[in-house]
């Protein structure tokens, strides 16, 4: 199993999402993020006022995907959070060593 | 006494009526013997007054005529008809207007004859005007007034005084500062009314204190008189004894005494019908029956302090933590008094009792939406209501919850209870926008430092009451399950159409419900950084002011979905919209001027005026940006392009409009040196406050300037022929036939030496934004004349200023200049220049402002 985790553009989630459940990949999480990459904010004027904006308003999506279509997923997300820019985000893939339904204390597999 | 007034003299109807003196003899003799006979209370001082009131009239009629309707009024003890043998009589006399020559003969004529009969006369005299502000340092004189009473002259004029001067704040005034005198007066005595040789006028328990009561009741709350520990019959007994001794304490002493001495007290028991074998059993049985009726106008007194309610309006009494209806079965009959309920506890941040809800709950349903705003005042006085402060929501809850918003707004009463599912509303739809405007006014009133940026948005709002209303009214089409916007647009018509409210103002709040969702779906579901995303928001807008108010509303709105919704996350998406709106807005309005083909122009053609040709607004319209066309109504810009008609060289069209608390100027003529800095100049040389504007000038030459400001010294209004005369002093200095400086120079040396600068000004220069503009943005405390002080500047460092956004936030001055200089952007060395000059001058220093003069008189 594969946790996919993705930083994309806010307004790229629903894309993303749709993309995944093409792929028949139900349960997401999504968390309100700040952060930078390479996109280390700029510089904002507000009424002839300057300040700097570091941390990019961004969305986190993780999925826990099997072994086997952990590539697609990620084609997959990328595909729908690119719009070709600086700022278009990340996806990490980190391996799960185990996962439990808490409901029934189950090993899901 | 004069020989006029020595003869018989003729009433009205020709018969005779004995001269002055002895129609007083007369009536005094009268009052002599009833008080004799121990009868010297209320009945016979009323007949005394009376006969007093015959003399005046007798007096009035007798004076050469004035030049205008005049009334005598009787004040004080004369007033209400308690006129002793040696009191004074106390008259206002009233003029309608301000005194003239005639006037005082007639004042001669009428006061000359009293005095020589040896009468003491306390005689006010005012002209009605004077009442419409409260004579606050006379608390006295304000006292007298409640008692007043016409006696002789103008009915209408004592009516119309009556009108003006029982205003609920006057009430207020005067019951506080009775309270005060009460005290002190009180203090004199030691605070305590068994006194052996008492005042029967002053002492505690003593006359005063009766009339103290009765004037707090009825400027309170009148029922208190019946509802306390003394039943009516008791106080009149209580007055009517006072009074019989005040009585024969004047006739004994001939002259104005009120202290029951000893040695009075011996002679008047007798005469009072006190029997006993020694004079000292008679004193101490009339003296024992003095006491108990002090005590009876003491507690009740004390009572009427302790319970008298403070008036807040008309029938309307703070009571300790609320306020409530006075007299609840008159407002009952009154739905359109209802509102000022609930204003007054906005203002006086208290609740509404439970008793004023239940009057209107058990009343409400009998009453259409109309009732409650049946004249343009009412209908005012909803608008003023409706302003975001705190308060506001608490007491739109109780109004819903009693069942008057859904009677006043049927719309509203809709989504009464209604409940829509959804995966994030946690509120029924009445609660969920009840909350938005709960959002905004915290927003307003206890903005949180975390949301301090849209906190100052709303400082700046023009109409933040439309706001509210746009709130209130923005989901009422959920009652349907269709598309909500659209309906909510349709049933706000029908509420705007009963508030017969301006077509602004109604397409304003149509905007702002039709469009309440779009700021998020762009903000959350769009890709912002995309300049196209943002410039079309920005057309959605079209203004700054549209654009604060969506947003706010958005805020407002996300955040009364749920206590969880509104994230920071989410706040820093919709403020990173705002800004980058705003700043396509101010920065790069100018390049985006209207066309031919302009969308919305052929509307504006086809509805024109049968006076304008059709060429004439195509060629007024040529070159000016295109926000003009979402800024000025179709009305507003008809009105221009007649400005604008047969315009020369040196003509200066003006047109002068009060815009509710604002004016709003509005000049059209062709381009000039130091025009914009002119225009600010002799505004501040009025002592006008700049608040909004904008000025626009097309590349033909042609400037179009629209200047919002406020006249609190209310030169405008109170002046005859004031506006013409602003008009010809702009016409003068914009044509170059006078110089704004000497008129401005006493006015700026008080404001500049005082001016110390609350925070630092920002000045910054911006070659990006626009393609044909250097932009100028400046952000500075607000001062009187600072725009015409950096227009001066930039106007002697030889740039034009072609375009000029201006605003307030509070007390800051935020302004945005196009300029060019020589046709082209500024290069870095005039930049430089302008910029070292604008922070010399707004810092406030001597140096700075020397530094700018000596160049103005060289001019």
């Amino acid at each position: 199993m594969k946790l996919i985790k993705s930083i994309v553009r806010p307004n790229k989630v629903d894309e993303v999402r749709e993309a995944l459940e093409k792929l028949g990949i139900g349960g997401v999480t999504v968390t309100e993020v700040r952060g930078h990459g390479k996109q280390k904010g700029h510089t904002a004027v507000y009424r002839g006022k300057e300040y700097n904006v570091n941390l990019l308003p961004k969305m986190e999506v993780e999925v826990v995907v099997d072994d086997n279509i952990a590539d697609d997923a990620i084609k997959a997300i990328i595909q729908a959070a690119r719009t070709g820019e600086i700022g278009d985000g990340r996806v990490f893939v980190l391996p799960v060593l185990q996962s439990y339904r808490i409901r029934t204390g189950e090993l899901a597999v | 006494m004069s020989d006029a007034h020595a003869g018989p003299f003729t009433d009205m109807n020709g018969s005779a009526t004995p001269p002055p003196a002895q129609a007083l003899e007369s009536a005094r003799e009268e009052l002599r013997d009833a008080t004799t006979r121990g009868l010297g209370g209320r009945a016979a001082l009323g007949r005394y007054a009376a006969r007093v009131d015959a003399l005046l009239r007798q007096l009035f009629e007798a004076a050469p005529a004035p030049a205008q309707p005049v009334a005598a009024i009787a004040l004080g003890g004369y007033g209400r008809r308690q006129l002793c043998l040696w009191s004074d009589i106390d008259l206002l006399i009233l003029f309608e207007g301000p005194i003239g020559a005639a006037d005082e003969r007639f004042l001669r004529g009428f006061l000359t004859p009293l005095w020589d009969l040896g009468v003491v006369v306390g005689q006010q005299v005012r002209e009605l005007a004077d009442f419409s502000t409260v004579e606050s340092d006379n608390p006295e004189f304000l006292l007298a007034l409640v008692d007043a009473r016409p006696v002789a002259g103008d009915r209408t004029l004592f009516e119309r005084f009556t009108v003006t001067f029982h205003q609920p704040a006057t009430h207020a005034h005067i019951v506080s500062s009775l309270g005060t005198l009460i005290d002190a007066r009180h203090a004199r005595f030691n605070d305590t009314l068994y006194q052996l040789e008492p005042d029967v006028k002053e002492a505690p328990g003593a006359l005063r204190d009766l009339t103290a009561a009765r004037t707090i009741a009825s400027m309170s709350d009148p029922t208190l008189l019946t509802r306390g520990p003394v039943d009516a019959a008791r106080l009149e007994e209580a007055e009517d004894y006072l009074l019989r001794i005040r009585s024969m304490l004047h006739l004994i002493s001939g002259r104005n005494q009120n202290v029951l001495s000893h040695e009075l007290q011996e002679k008047i028991a007798e005469p009072l019908g006190y029997a006993g074998a020694q004079p000292q059993q008679q004193v101490e049985r009339m003296m024992s029956d003095y006491f108990r009726h002090a005590r009876t106008a003491n507690r009740l007194l004390q009572w009427v302090r302790d319970s008298a309610p403070t008036p807040v309006g008309t029938n309307l009494g703070l009571f300790g933590r609320g306020v409530r209806f006075i007299n609840p079965i008159k407002a009952a009959r009154r739905p359109d008094s209802w509102l000022r309920l609930f204003a007054a506890a906005v203002e006086h941040q208290c609740d509404v009792l439970e008793d004023a809800l239940t009057v209107i709950r058990q009343n409400v349903s009998r009453f259409a939406a109309e009732d409650f705003f049946p004249t343009p005042e009412s209908r005012d006085e909803l608008l003023r209501f409706l302003k975001p402060r705190a308060g506001l929501y608490a007491r739109l809850s109780e109004m819903h919850d009693c069942g008057l918003l859904g009677q006043m707004f049927p719309e509203f009463q809709a989504i009464s209870w209604r409940v829509v599912r959804d995966f994030y509303h946690k509120y029924t739809v009445d609660e969920h926008t009840l909350l938005t405007i709960r959002n905004l006014e915290r927003l307003a009133s206890a903005c949180p430092p975390s949301r301090e940026p849209f906190g100052s948005l709303v400082e700046d709002l023009e109409k933040p009451e439309l706001l509210v209303l746009s709130l209130l009214f923005h989901d009422v089409g959920k009652w349907k399950d269709e598309d909500h916007a659209t309906e909510s647009v349709r049933m706000a018509d029908h509420m705007m159409t009963r508030l017969h409210m301006p077509a602004e103002s109604r397409e304003l709040v149509e905007f702002l419900i039709r469009n309440h969702l779009q700021m998020s779906r762009v903000a959350f579901q769009r890709d912002t950084e995309d300049p196209e995303i943002v410039k079309n928001f920005a057309a959605l807008v079209g203004i700054e002011e549209r654009l604060k108010l969506l947003c706010l509303m958005t805020v407002a709105d996300i955040e009364a979905v749920s206590p969880e919704t509104l994230t920071p996350w989410k706040e820093e998406l919709l403020w990173r919209l705002y800004v980058d709106t705003y700043n396509h807005l101010t920065l790069s309005y100018a390049d985006e001027l209207i066309g031919r083909h302009q969308a919305g122009l052929s509307d504006l053609l086809s509805s024109r005026p049968a006076d304008i040709p059709e060429p004439e607004i195509t060629q007024f319209l040529e070159g000016l940006p295109r926000r003009y066309l979402q800024l000025a109504s179709p009305e507003a810009i008809y009105a221009h392009v007649r400005l604008s008609q047969n315009i020369a060289k040196d003509d200066v069209h003006i047109r002068l409009e009060r815009k509710e608390s604002a004016w709003e100027l509005t000049v059209v003529t062709l381009d000039k040196p130091f025009l914009f800095s002119n225009i600010c100049g002799v505004l501040s040389s009025f002592g006008m406050d700049i608040l909004r504007g904008h000025a626009m000038t097309t590349p033909k030459g042609l400037v179009l300037d629209i200047v919002q400001f406020i006249d609190e010294e209310r030169f405008l209004e109170l002046n005859v022929g004031a506006g013409e005369r602003f008009s010809e002093v702009l016409g003068d200095v914009v044509s170059g036939r006078a110089d704004v400086t000497e008129r401005l120079r006493r006015r700026e040396q008080s404001v500049l030496h005082k001016a110390t600068p609350r925070f630092p000004a920002v000045v910054r220069f911006d070659n990006q934004s626009s393609r044909r503009y250097t932009i100028l943005e400046i952000n500075a405390d607000d001062a009187l004349g600072l725009l015409y002080r950096i227009s001066r500047l930039i106007s002697h460092q030889g740039c034009d200023v072609d375009l000029v956004l201006i605003s307030t936030e509070g007390k800051k001055a935020i302004d945005v200049f196009h300029i060019t200089k020589g046709g082209a952007k500024l290069t870095e060395s005039t930049q430089h220049a302008l910029r070292a000059d604008l922070q010399r001058m707004l810092g406030g220093s001597d140096e700075a402002n020397q530094e700018y003069r000596p160049a103005e008189q060289s001019r």
